[in-house]
């Protein structure tokens, strides 16, 4: 049994290569797997289910922890081409107040940020971001869980080797929720739209 | 001469990193601002731009490895200067590859961590200090249980050594025994719980931003403060006189708007004052843009908003920019652009109450000037003893950047403005 890591052609790819502020939010088609920067195979996927079920896997530039993708997730990537990038953590702050903005205006309540850069409802968590910073660009990545199930992303992904104070531990089922399971039936294309205008203004400044 | 570029903190608050990737090897060419090595931390994936012009000289780590913050990770040979100085590198016997020459320089102590795992609650309420140590003497001070951080090394540049240890360990032996007849007052003191109801709440990300740049100012900026009043009366009178024309049409004129649009002139004649220095390279930026960070009292916690250009703002466009400005930040809709590009900020303390305070300059920045509550007072016109109206005024300079003269020559031209308020109407 052997995985291979799939070359990195995922919807952000070309907005990589771009040299002005830009962003994209995409709904992926089908599941797959994106590995970070440093992640190893054996300590982030359950091989044998994930070679069973065929999930690919990829690896993007940013950092964090392994994350599933499928089509109840949404995906946010923004790039930003500064003369003098901040620090990350303020762009954290920036692109998750984003998001959040966003969702309180769907109605979703009990929004917060916990750990270096996730978004949570209560303690339970449904968004992770991450970011690759080269000299002038920097690239922020995360991924909301709108309506995926916990059970599926505990088949697949193994428990991280380095976690968050506030997740104390628990497994993948404790630990992250989605927005459906939280009681919010909103339609990924709405949350897509919602986030869409929120990140124009910003753009527009 | 040899440079030792030590991983920088970049922002997370983290205490190390991994190796991604080098982009450079020994004997690379490299300039100031190319990457070195891309390093990733738990979120964050970053290049590591070259801080000096010269040869690589030395890596520190392969790929995969684990570099703590703080510790070296390439010499660099600058160009045109002496060969390393082989005294500046001390090793110790069994030291390890990674982290042994630890050149003291302006990263020896590192900002608090507040995204670090702690052990212990003593080490969370007293703040982490990230001290350079060899790695022998860092595997000493775990087999023994020490806490290095509390120690003051005696080798080159503060570097704790392994004597520094077994003298510290022994000198604690000593006072624990001497302390066992004053256990009872130790251990009362030791919990603060025990004095009375505590609460203890998660630091939000605003909080944390405002810690990390709080310090990252103290530690950077040479600050130094100058205090004066202005007499404002008429400025009060004039104000009086337009305010509730502008009101009609929903623009509020505050005085905040006078001291605004004379910061903003004064500047023009006070380069250094809206600059930012540059020690690496050198250099000194003096910006010909007069953008100011409006300091807002926000619910979230402090934030400093910037309006563009005031120098060519009337008093009127101030108003109506800061104003809306400063209600966005109170409902948290700012955007990207609002926080980008200030040169020069501002605190209005006084719309609150105080008179004076120690501004703390938004680094790199090059000064703070805060307003203070206007009151009455006595005040000496042409030797006669009158009541006055006065403008508390508190400013903060990078004194790297700006002399003391410099900065009393700027708060006198700032009065000359508040005391003939006409002037900002005409230029």
């Amino acid at each position: 049994m052997r995985l291979n890591l799939t070359p990195y052609d995922l919807p952000d790819r070309k907005l990589m290569n771009r040299e002005e502020d830009d962003f994209l939010i995409w709904q992926p088609s089908k599941d797959k797997i994106v590995l970070g920067q440093s992640n190893q195979l054996e300590q982030s996927v359950n091989f044998e289910e994930v070679y069973t079920d065929h999930i690919p896997v990829y690896k993007r530039p940013s950092g964090g922890h392994t994350v599933l993708l499928t089509s109840k997730t949404i995906v946010i990537s923004v790039v930003v081409m500064e003369d003098e990038l901040s620090k990350p953590h303020a762009y954290f702050d920036i692109f998750n107040d984003v998001v959040i903005c966003a969702l309180k205006k769907l109605g979703v309540n009990g929004l917060a940020k916990k750990g270096i850069s996730d978004i949570t409802i209560g303690d339970r968590k449904i968004l992770g971001s991450s970011i690759y910073r080269s000299r002038n660009k920097l690239l922020y990545h995360a991924v909301l869980n709108v309506a995926e199930s916990p059970v599926k992303i505990a088949r697949y992904i193994l428990h991280p080797t380095k976690e968050p104070d506030y997740r104390n531990g628990r497994d993948h089922e404790a630990f992250v929720t989605s927005l459906m399971e939280q009681g919010y039936q909103i339609e990924i294309d709405k949350i897509i739209d919602q986030i869409t205008k929120e990140l124009e203004k910003q753009k527009a400044g | 001469m040899g440079y030792v570029f030590n991983f920088p903190d970049i922002g997370e608050g983290l205490e190390e990193g991994i190796i991604a990737e080098w982009y450079v090897k020994i004997g690379s060419e490299v300039e100031t601002g190319d990457p070195l090595v891309k390093m990733e931390t738990d979120k964050v994936v970053t290049d590591i731009p070259s801080p000096r012009t010269g040869i690589v000289t030395k890596t520190y780590g392969k790929v995969g490895e684990v570099i703590e913050v703080g510790s070296p990770l390439v010499e660099i040979n600058i160009a045109g200067e002496e060969e390393v100085k082989q005294e500046e590198v001390l090793e110790e016997e069994g030291a390890g590859v990674v982290g042994v020459i630890e050149v003291a320089g302006k990263d020896d102590v590192m900002p608090v961590s507040d995204e670090v795992v702690t052990s212990t609650k003593k080490v969370e309420e007293s703040g982490r200090r990230k001290v350079l140590a060899t790695p022998v003497a860092r595997a000493l001070a775990k087999d023994l249980e020490v806490d290095i951080t509390l120690i003051a090394g005696t080798g080159p540049g503060g570097r704790v050594m392994k004597d520094d240890i077994r003298n510290f360990q022994s000198n604690m032996n000593g006072k624990q025994t001497d302390s066992n007849s004053k256990a009872l007052s130790i251990e009362v003191s030791k919990d603060l719980d025990e004095l009375g109801e505590v609460e203890v709440v998660q630091m939000s990300q605003v909080r944390k931003t405002i810690a990390r740049n709080m310090i990252h100012s103290k530690q950077n900026a040479a600050h130094m403060s100058l205090f004066d009043e202005a007499e404002v009366s008429e400025l009060v009178a004039l104000r009086d006189k337009i305010k509730g024309k502008y009101q009609e049409q929903g623009v509020k004129i505050s005085y905040l708007h006078f001291l605004l649009k004379a910061i903003a002139l004064t500047l023009k004649k006070f380069p250094s004052l809206n600059s930012v220095m540059n020690m690496d390279e050198g250099t000194i930026t003096l910006k010909k843009y007069y953008n100011l960070g409006l300091a807002v009292d926000a619910p979230q916690g402090l934030v400093v908003p910037v309006l563009k250009n005031v120098d060519q703002l009337s008093i009127v466009q101030i108003s109506q920019q800061s104003n809306d400005i400063a209600r966005r930040a109170r409902e948290g809709k700012l955007s990207m652009n609002d926080l980008k590009g200030g040169t020069f900020s501002v605190t209005n303390f006084g719309s609150i109450g105080g008179r004076f305070a120690v501004p703390v300059i938004n680094y790199p920045q090059a000064a703070i000037l805060g307003a203070g509550k206007i009151y009455k007072k006595p005040v000496v016109k042409n030797n006669v003893v009158l009541p006055g109206v006065v403008m508390p005024l508190s400013i903060s300079v990078d004194h790297r950047i700006v002399d003391g003269g410099e900065v009393t020559r700027f708060m006198n031209d700032i009065i000359e403005y508040l005391e003939n308020p006409y002037l900002l109407l005409v230029e």
